[in-house]
């Protein structure tokens, strides 16, 4: 007490102080500027998260599809709903980023160019490429179906398009598509994203991979078809691939460090922790043991879908948290942090 | 023939004369009135339509003038010992930078850019190209510095062009062309890199041992983007300046990224082929 006092009455005194007082502005105490983000956060809204939760689910089901083809094992609605919905999800996709862009007539010029560094220009080829060939796949399925009536049309379709190969052939594309829309995240500034570059694409398929054998399964419980080992193998493979991305979520969690906060921030924990760890993995993961029921099977590719969704808005919405923050990035962009395309993770 | 500015930060007055030149030259749509109240700086940061932003730093670290201060001695930034054992660093307790883009070596975001709008020109300037722009806003987040951004109403992703069009016509650019105190230099990359290294010189000489230059991949950060065309003179940490100390590549990692999605779809294939089994 006496030492203030006897401090300010020097000041007094005649000593001179500058006008600005370090140690009454808080804000200047860390080194950034008053708060404002040194990098920009992307714009993207709901589409975006949306899209790839979509572009998951294709993948998922065309190696689902595939596989079973590949595999010998034919269960003609499991390939019917496979094929048809690649085309489905290929023909929401493009319209999801397009609608996103902000110059929507301009899609187009995504192929002017293509750029192997940029995971977007790699992703609308990819697009373009797994589209038309499940648009192929798809028409010749219902020429099969008979949904284009019994023409010459039908049968020339029927005849010409080798849809198995084809499948084939689309499948490493489709698995392309369903990493990439992790690796593309991973492709920024974003600290929470770049730290993780290297589990980002494998946790986005992996769950990717997931959801599509819940939705699968889904859909085929709804419409009371398919064979009973087809449900069989889709209960024991979603099994195995939810420890698989359990396991690719923990290694990022340990990966992203300090960076991984905003994961558990007020607003986002909800979604990470309830949502995704809780309701996506946790719950369906329960639910696959015991006694196989349609309610029970029903109620656990729902959680896992739900689940898939919430993953994509909370890694999505975390990003925006991590660019917001000055200390994050300042602490990311480091000479120990950064990644360097000499490291090996 | 690479063109580019340096920003001398220690010459900066804060007239904000390069922004108005930037946005009456180039036309640029206004920010809106948004006041932070932190300080006199009521542009805040760079963007779509921002191009130079000049930062107005008050900094704590200096010593608070004490003793029976000389304040001719102050305002002519006299470092000797001071009578009466006053302390004080004229420079050091208001800094003003005028930011802009960097113009990466290696920018990330034209290396982000799906449909090529961001290119290279002649003068080896990174320059958005607005009638390719298609507005999908991945350059946001590749830029290391938080140049760019989507302008709303018009949805494409603006920024500095080190005045293209005025180059083309043998003008420097217009920030360049107002700064009054030729704080903004511009010139060759190479040139402006020796009058960079001779004005640290002179700085360290006169007692700003801490003076250095932003932008050259030895010093002061500039990872994996292989320097900026557009360097800085500061005379704090970067990040006082809003600037990272070691900015990165973001797309260094898509191969490895690659990489590891291929044996992730692997194992998944493989998962999924075992679930097959009888
Ligand atoms: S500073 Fe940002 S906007 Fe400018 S060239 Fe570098 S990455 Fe592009």
């Amino acid at each position: 007490m006496t030492d203030v006092s006897q401090e300010s009455r020097q000041q007094q005194n005649g000593r001179i102080e500058s006008s600005h007082h370090p140690e009454t502005d808080s804000q200047r105490q860390d080194k950034n500027y008053y708060g404002i983000p040194p990098i920009k956060k992307a714009h993207w809204t709901w589409q975006i998260p949306i899209y790839f939760w979509i572009g998951g689910i294709s993948a998922g089901v065309q190696l689902f599809t595939t596989l079973a083809n590949v595999l010998g094992h034919k269960d003609q609605a499991l390939t019917r709903i496979g094929r048809y919905t690649a085309l489905i999800t290929m023909i929401l996709s493009p319209i999801l980023l397009i609608w996103d862009l902000g110059r929507p007539e301009r899609f187009y010029n995504m192929m002017r160019i293509w750029k192997l560094r940029s995971p977007m220009s790699n992703q609308s080829w990819a697009l373009l490429v797994y589209g038309n060939l499940s648009g192929l796949i798809a028409a010749r399925q219902a020429a099969e179906d008979g949904l284009l009536g019994r023409n010459f049309l039908s049968g020339l379709l029927t005849k010409l398009i080798p849809a198995r190969l084809l499948g084939v052939l689309a499948l490493p594309v489709a698995l392309f598509v369903g990493s990439n829309t992790g690796t593309l995240l991973s492709a920024t500034s974003v600290p929470i994203w770049a730290r993780n570059w290297a589990f980002m694409g494998p946790t986005f398929l992996a769950s990717g991979v997931s959801t599509a054998l819940s939705y699968l399964s889904l859909v085929l419980h709804l419409g009371r078809w398919g064979e009973k080992k087809t449900h069989h193998v889709l209960r024991r493979a979603e099994r195995l691939t939810i420890l698989v991305e359990t396991a690719l979520i923990a290694a990022s969690l340990v990966r992203m460090g300090k960076w991984g906060k905003p994961l558990f921030s007020k607003e986002i924990a909800p979604l990470f922790v309830g949502g995704t760890l809780l309701a996506g993995i946790a719950a369906p993961f329960a639910l696959l043991f015991g006694r196989e029921t349609r309610g029970k099977s029903i109620l656990a590719s729902v959680l896992a879908l739900l689940g898939g969704l919430a993953f994509r808005f909370a890694v999505v919405l975390a990003g925006r948290e991590s660019a917001d923050d000055p200390e994050a990035y300042f602490s990311f962009a480091k000479k120990e942090n950064v990644v360097e395309p000499q490291d090996n993770i | 023939m690479a063109t580019g500015f340096l920003t001398d930060t220690t010459v900066c007055i804060g007239c904000k004369a390069c922004e108005v030149a930037c946005k009456q030259w180039n036309q640029i749509p206004a920010d809106g009135y948004e006041l932070t109240g932190d300080s006199y700086d009521n542009t805040k940061q760079l963007s779509g339509t921002t191009w130079r932003h000049v930062a107005f730093i008050e900094n704590p670290k200096k010593r608070r003038l004490t003793g029976d201060v000389d304040l001719v001695a102050l305002a002519e930034d006299v470092r000797e010992q001071l009578p009466g054992g006053a302390e004080l660093d004229a420079l050091g307790r208001w800094t003003f930078m005028s930011d802009v883009c960097k113009h990466c070596v290696e920018a990330p975001c034209q290396q982000a850019c799906p449909t090529g709008a961001i290119i290279r020109n002649e003068f080896d300037n990174v320059y958005i190209q607005p009638d390719i722009c298609n507005g999908c806003g991945y350059c946001v987040p590749a830029c290391p510095y938080g140049v760019i951004s989507q302008v709303p109403h018009d949805g494409r992703a603006f920024k500095c062009t080190l005045c293209y069009d005025r180059q083309r016509d043998g003008l420097e650019p217009a920030c360049a062309k107002a700064c009054p105190t030729n704080s903004i230099m511009f010139g060759e990359v190479e040139e402006l890199k020796r009058v960079a290294e001779e004005r640290v010189a002179t700085l360290h000489d006169k007692g700003y041992t801490e003076a250095f230059v932003y932008g050259t991949p030895e010093v002061g950060g500039t990872g994996g983007i292989g320097g900026n065309h557009s360097k800085f003179i500061l005379l704090d940490d970067p990040e006082t300046y809003n600037l990272a100390s070691h900015p990165f590549l973001p797309q260094a990692k898509v191969k490895g990224a690659l990489v590891t999605s291929a044996i992730a779809a692997g194992v998944l294939g493989a998962v999924v082929a075992f679930a097959f089994r009888d």
